[in-house]
């Protein structure tokens, strides 16, 4: 068993490793997005070897969905998502790669001279069950309050950037009405010559 | 040997045609698609058999070559109610007989076990748009947006017509042979994901017969049951409309089958409203019509290309299937040269590739 | 045991596509008022007419993604199968999250169908491509508290603990509105009838517009795979699964199958489809607050009468 488990581990690992590096090294913005969700899906298997199935089949699940919808934004806005163009995805190329190598070297030290816990799980265990009293119980403060603040979040992300503004369209600077009938519109004047289009090069 | 045994059951069932449909030949080739020997298929590729039905309009001509190279081998040329209108280097392969059933069932016979040569290409098998050794890269684009990458015109940025959001739009020629369009019309739409934003008519449908009586009608209901997905349904209508007489009792039983589909609330309400009445009021006089009464006709007040932007792909079939021939054709007048006033509007609009069928496309087996 | 349950559900997914097909034809002969008797052995006529043609390609499409989405829909549908128990004891996949796998296989059902839309490098397959991920999505959340409704009265996540919680009542009387719920969402998931924004006529043919010969066989088998493979689901989630009087387990579990697929396929040839954005207010003003209410009505069934 602890044989296939380790073949297991070291097989999803270089999956998710290799997808990671292509999400980067490809020039279609779609394949890039689900590359990464390649590599996710890879990630949630380990879990699932570390006796965690609801939230290893969770990442996929979830993963899945928010691939699916930056690949459709990726056709929606990006004017190249297919990379028939080639396309250069790193800023601060040698920033970037300063930030890698040292990140990958830190987590490295610590996983290496860390005394992890490497006793196994009770088949028998009821994970699901625990992870249950658990989300349910200490931690449901934290997952609610989350919960309901990107709920929040996203309405008011989606109210602020609608067009439909309080009194007219919102890229037609809109404005409120006039203390008095007819007046002069009352509150701040918008700026004019807004919103420049700036394109993702 | 397999080989064999799997043509030989490719054989026993119906023929796949792919119908490019001319003038006077839309109701000869609904028919047609009842006889259990052929199966029309939507797509060119789904199809072993191009029927060329009717005569075509001299423009037509490339895009039924552009159309006919889409076929998958093995694929032969049926000419019926036309003489042969593109050279194709057989004798070509023309039904006579008003039934062309029998002649194409013939010819797929010839293809499959015969030994009946696929027809080859009419086109050169080369991009449309010269792309190698431009750009960059050599793949024909400039940096990472712009040019047209193996020959691709990139999708650059536009105002989008319902919030002003800036996303690609895609223009292309929806063209003269695209089934859920009436037969021989070609429009250029400039598309936001699936809702329109411009269209430009550039070739008007084909006159067809026959565009009043319960038959006409029945063979409207059935292009929009199509568009609704009941593909049973529309075959049932199409077989009453085939019928000469004594259809009333089925018309009945067909418009409570389609009523207890919903197909009713499906249409949403207000949609291609013209001289009063949308596409839910035009139905409504056509199943009138299927059952013997007569309905008055409405005089258009807006053309096509007014009717088409903001709707999405799905409503803008619906709309366009909602009129007989006639009154589409009034409705789409062609403006005389590309005037450079309606070009401003697409001026963000990419060099159109041509579809229905689309572009040149690679052949070869994968 | 789980070599045999690996087995079964294979085997179960070939007669389940095959009976699919032939029950497709059969109900569109009936509706379109043809001959039924030709129509069964139609499936048969048509893959070997399939197998005999050209696979075309298009220019520049995404030939890996193109050739691999039919075969990883497939592998969806024998996934999604394998955590459901065939017989008492006999599952291929005997996971405590089942419930989580299921909707795992559904949401990268989307992803799959998107990129078989999105491979071809044309415009049809396209929009039919992201069509289908506006409406799948949101359906997949209407399955997914239909889902966890089914687990409250048996406490767990798993399919086996599920059927097993059937024994007193289905699943389909405790909570009436969620097998059609479930049965939507199998329209949704096989691209049918009223939910097959993907396929469409409208779209000549949509993901499958520039498929040809071996790769259009491949696809559509694999949707027939995947609507076996809900019916099974369903019947095993809503309908009880093997649990039955007399005869032997699996053989209940395939007659309930049958019956949910032979309603899907009703389902799909005699419904209308509504254009996507109708379809889009629909979803999400009616049929989620069913949902949600189907999900609240357990709930308080389960506090209220233990």
């Amino acid at each position: 068993m602890g044989l296939i488990d380790d073949a297991a581990f070291l097989l999803l690992s270089t999956v998710a490793i290799l997808s990671g590096w292509r999400v980067f090294a490809t020039d279609s913005m779609v394949r890039a997005s689900f590359l990464l969700m390649m590599s996710f899906i890879a990630v949630g298997l380990i879990m699932l070897l570390l006796a965690a199935p609801y939230i290893g089949l969770a990442t996929v699940f979830m993963m899945a969905v928010e691939m699916m919808v930056m690949a459709l934004f990726m056709v929606m806005f990006m004017m190249n998502p297919a990379g028939l163009n080639p396309m250069m995805m790193v800023h601060q190329h040698q920033l970037a790669i300063g930030a890698g190598v040292f990140a990958f070297v830190g987590l490295t030290a610590a996983v290496l001279f860390t005394d992890l816990p490497d006793d196994r799980v009770d088949p028998g265990a009821p994970v699901v069950h625990d992870l249950g009293v658990e989300l349910l119980g200490n931690s449901m403060l934290i997952f609610e309050t989350a919960g309901v603040t990107l709920l929040a979040t996203m309405v008011g992300a989606v109210v602020l950037s609608s067009r439909s503004g309080r009194f007219g369209a919102a890229d037609e600077g809109s404005r409120p009405p006039g203390l008095e009938v007819g007046g002069e519109p009352a509150g701040r004047q918008p700026v004019q010559g807004g919103g420049g289009h700036h394109h993702h090069h | 040997m397999a080989v064999a045994a799997l043509r030989r059951l490719a054989l026993r069932g119906p023929v796949p045609v792919h119908a490019a449909i001319g003038t006077d030949a839309l109701a000869a080739v609904d028919d047609l698609s009842l006889d259990p020997r052929i199966s029309v298929q939507q797509s060119p590729r789904h199809a072993a058999i191009l029927l060329v039905a009717g005569p075509l309009r001299d423009e037509d001509r490339s895009d039924l070559c552009r159309l006919h190279d889409q076929l998958p081998h093995p694929r032969a040329t049926v000419f019926w109610r036309t003489d042969p209108a593109i050279q194709i280097a057989d004798p070509p392969v023309v039904s006579v007989e008003d039934d062309a059933a029998a002649t194409i069932a013939s010819v797929y016979r010839s293809l499959i076990e015969e030994g009946r040569p696929s027809e080859p290409d009419l086109q050169p098998d080369t991009p449309p748009n010269p792309w190698r050794g431009k750009g960059d890269h050599g793949q024909g684009g400039e940096g990472m947006m712009g040019g047209t990458p193996y020959g691709r015109p990139m999708a650059m940025t536009g105002d989008d017509l319902r919030d002003g959001l800036q996303l690609d739009p895609y223009t292309a020629e929806f063209g003269p042979f695209l089934p859920v369009f009436p037969p021989g019309l070609k429009l250029r739409i400039t598309l936001q994901g699936d809702v329109i934003q411009f269209a430009k008519v550039l070739r008007p449908p084909l006159p067809q017969e026959e565009q009043s009586g319960p038959s006409a009608a029945l063979r409207r209901i059935a292009r929009q049951l199509r568009l609704l997905g009941l593909t049973g349904q529309a075959a049932r209508a199409l077989r009453l409309a085939s019928v000469g007489d004594g259809k009333a009792a089925g018309v009945r039983r067909l418009r409570r089958l389609v009523k207890w589909s919903g197909s009713g609330q499906a249409i949403p309400p207000g949609l291609g409203r013209v001289g009063g009445a949308d596409v839910r009021d035009r139905l409504a006089a056509w199943w009138e019509v299927a059952s013997g009464e007569t309905a008055e006709a409405r005089a258009p007040d807006r053309t096509l290309v007014d009717l088409l932007p903001g709707l999405e792909w799905s409503e803008a079939m619906l709309v366009l299937n909602s009129f007989d021939i006639a009154t589409l054709t009034g409705m789409c007048p062609i403006e005389k040269r590309e005037d450079k006033a309606h070009s401003e509007e697409e001026k963000d609009a990419p060099e159109p590739h041509d579809h229905d069928g689309h572009q040149d496309q690679m052949r070869g087996a994968a | 045991m789980q070599a045999v349950a690996i087995l079964s559900v294979l085997l179960l997914l070939l007669f389940g596509a095959w009976l699919a097909a032939i029950l497709d034809r059969a109900g569109n002969a009936l509706v379109a008022g043809d001959r039924v008797r030709t129509a069964a052995v139609r499936p048969l006529h048509d893959l070997a007419a399939h197998l005999s043609r050209q696979t075309t390609t298009t220019e520049a499409p995404d030939r890996l993604n193109w050739r691999l989405a039919p075969v990883a829909y497939l592998a969806l549908a024998a996934l999604g199968l394998s955590v459901v128990p065939l017989a008492p004891g006999v599952v291929a996949a005997d996971f405590d999250a089942g419930i989580v796998l299921w909707g795992a296989c559904e949401a990268l059902t989307v992803v799959v169908v998107f990129l078989h839309g999105w491979s071809a490098n044309s415009e049809f397959p396209l929009i039919g491509g992201y069509r289908y991920v506006a409406i799948g999505l949101p359906v997949m959340l209407i399955s997914m508290f239909v889902l966890i409704a089914a687990a409250l009265p048996a406490e767990s996540l798993s399919v086996a603990a599920i059927v097993e919680s059937q024994r007193e009542i289905w699943n389909v009387v405790r909570q009436p509105i969620g097998l059609p719920l479930f049965l939507l969402l199998g329209l949704s998931l096989t691209l049918r009838g009223p939910f097959d924004y993907a396929d469409s006529d409208d779209l000549i043919g949509g993901t499958r517009a520039e498929a040809s010969g071996a790769q259009l066989a491949a696809w559509q088998f694999a949707r027939l795979a995947m609507l076996a493979s809900v019916s099974v689901m369903a019947s095993a989630v809503f309908l009880g699964g093997y649990l039955g009087p007399v005869l032997p387990g699996a053989l209940w579990l395939i007659l309930k199958s049958g019956v949910v697929l032979a309603v899907l396929i009703a389902a799909g040839h005699l419904l209308a489809r509504m254009p996507p954005s109708r379809m889009m207010t629909f979803i999400w003003t009616v049929l989620l607050p069913l949902s949600f209410l189907d999900l609240v009505l357990v709930g308080a069934e389960l506090l209220i009468w233990g």
